[in-house]
């Protein structure tokens, strides 16, 4: 059963712990520009919206890894990147039509979520449960799932 | 396949090399060409090992040599460490100023001597990895030219290459950082060829070259918008916002 990340934006205070806890795990170190989420504010009506890699079905950055560093597990649905297998052409970053991957050209590396093996620190550390981690089995289900509150939005993942 | 590295049993199959053998049972191999999938170049020699087959003992280079059943293998032994230390030297030599090989030459304690002295003091050690990365990547643009002293990695004739796409990666897997990739005002200059980036249509930053985009375009089939990685972000992330706005 695939699980994911379900991000609700309207309980997020914009503490931004999870992007602290996502670069101190995957990089051993508090910066959030070598974190794989971002929260993006919108002050203007009160809103946070912590946005991250959605594991796509049809992933478009594995499509254009002409190295095959990009794999998606069948079984959990979570693309992940061999760094060692990357070459850093950062064709992915050009290719993801979310913007959710980042190139650190100080760590030589592609800034990607890929679920922390199961268990998301960023979930675990979200103090308001605004990040959630739930099975989302099938596309069907996912929409359905997270969808009643913003179809269109999600309309555009299933794509 | 079962195989002893360093004591410790380890299986793999046919067609294998060593160092992958190695690799994947967290076993510490030192080496500069040996990029994870890319085939073993064996060239910079530095992952030279021992390998005792029944009684006969042989040093061999653990990236391109391939495992056979019941293989004794010791990562590291006096020989293979003096070994080690003399193929530093001439990396050394030819590459002084380097702070990759003038860090490596430290580890393992190695001194150039004086009255020798490279003429030429080239970062590049003639690996190859950014040559096979290119080719992998499908561009083509660099290749080995020249022979014996005169060896180098560079594009047809030194000319700006047609193919070269500008995306960088010949710099990235360069274990000694020899390759030049220079950003100036919204061009960017590689092998003798200057890119012009392209502007993000929203922020106006630069972000990547028309060639590089072009090329996921093709592979995509889909047309992009001139957008960076961080305003698609936050394209996204107004999505999310107008629909919960919505709500309340």
């Amino acid at each position: 059963m695939a699980k994911g990340i379900v991000i609700y934006p309207d309980k997020c205070t914009g503490c931004r712990t999870c992007e602290l806890t996502c670069s101190f795990t995957k990089n051993d170190i508090f910066n959030p520009k070598d974190s794989a989420i971002a929260v993006l504010p919108y002050d203007e009506v009160g809103l946070q919206v912590p946005m991250t890699c959605l594991q796509c079905e049809d992933p478009h950055c594995m499509t254009v890894c002409t190295v095959n560093a990009i794999t998606k597990n069948e079984k959990t649905g979570v693309v992940t990147v061999d760094d060692e297998k990357c070459i850093g052409c950062k064709m992915c970053v050009s290719a993801c039509p979310f913007g959710n991957m980042t190139y650190s050209s100080r760590l030589k590396k592609v800034l990607k979520c890929d679920l922390c093996k199961g268990i998301p620190q960023c979930v675990k550390e979200c103090p308001t449960d605004a990040l959630q981690f739930k099975d989302l089995d099938g596309p069907l289900h996912k929409r359905k799932n997270i969808g009643d509150l913003f179809s269109d939005v999600f309309g555009e993942v299933s794509k | 396949m079962l195989i002893n590295i360093d004591g410790k049993m380890c299986k793999g199959h046919a067609g294998e090399t060593l160092m992958e053998v190695a690799n994947r049972n967290n076993i510490d191999i030192p080496s500069l060409c040996y990029k994870k999938g890319f085939e073993g170049l064996g060239r910079c020699r530095l992952c030279l090992v021992e390998v005792k087959e029944g009684k006969r003992k042989k040093i061999v280079s653990a990236c391109v040599y391939p495992i056979k059943d019941g293989i004794e293998v010791i990562t590291s032994t006096d020989e293979i460490i003096k070994m080690r230390k003399d193929i530093i030297l001439l990396l050394l030599l030819r590459s002084p100023e380097n702070d990759y090989i003038k860090e490596l030459a430290e580890e393992y304690g190695v001194k150039s001597p004086k009255k020798y002295k490279d003429q030429k003091n080239d970062d590049c050690i003639l690996c190859g990895l950014c040559v096979e990365a290119c080719e992998k990547l499908g561009t083509n643009a660099i290749s080995f030219v020249y022979r014996g002293i005169t060896k180098k990695v560079s594009t047809p004739f030194d000319d700006p290459s047609k193919d070269c796409i500008g995306c960088g990666s010949c710099a990235e897997v360069c274990p000694t950082n020899a390759i030049k990739l220079r950003e100036i005002n919204g061009t960017r200059t590689i092998w003798n060829r200057s890119f012009d980036l392209i502007q993000c249509t929203v922020c106006g930053n630069y972000y990547t070259t028309a060639e590089s985009l072009k090329y996921v375009e093709e592979k995509l089939d889909y047309e992009e918008d001139h957008i960076c990685e961080r305003c698609k972000r936050k394209a996204m992330g107004s999505k999310f916002k107008e629909s919960f706005q919505n709500i309340y």
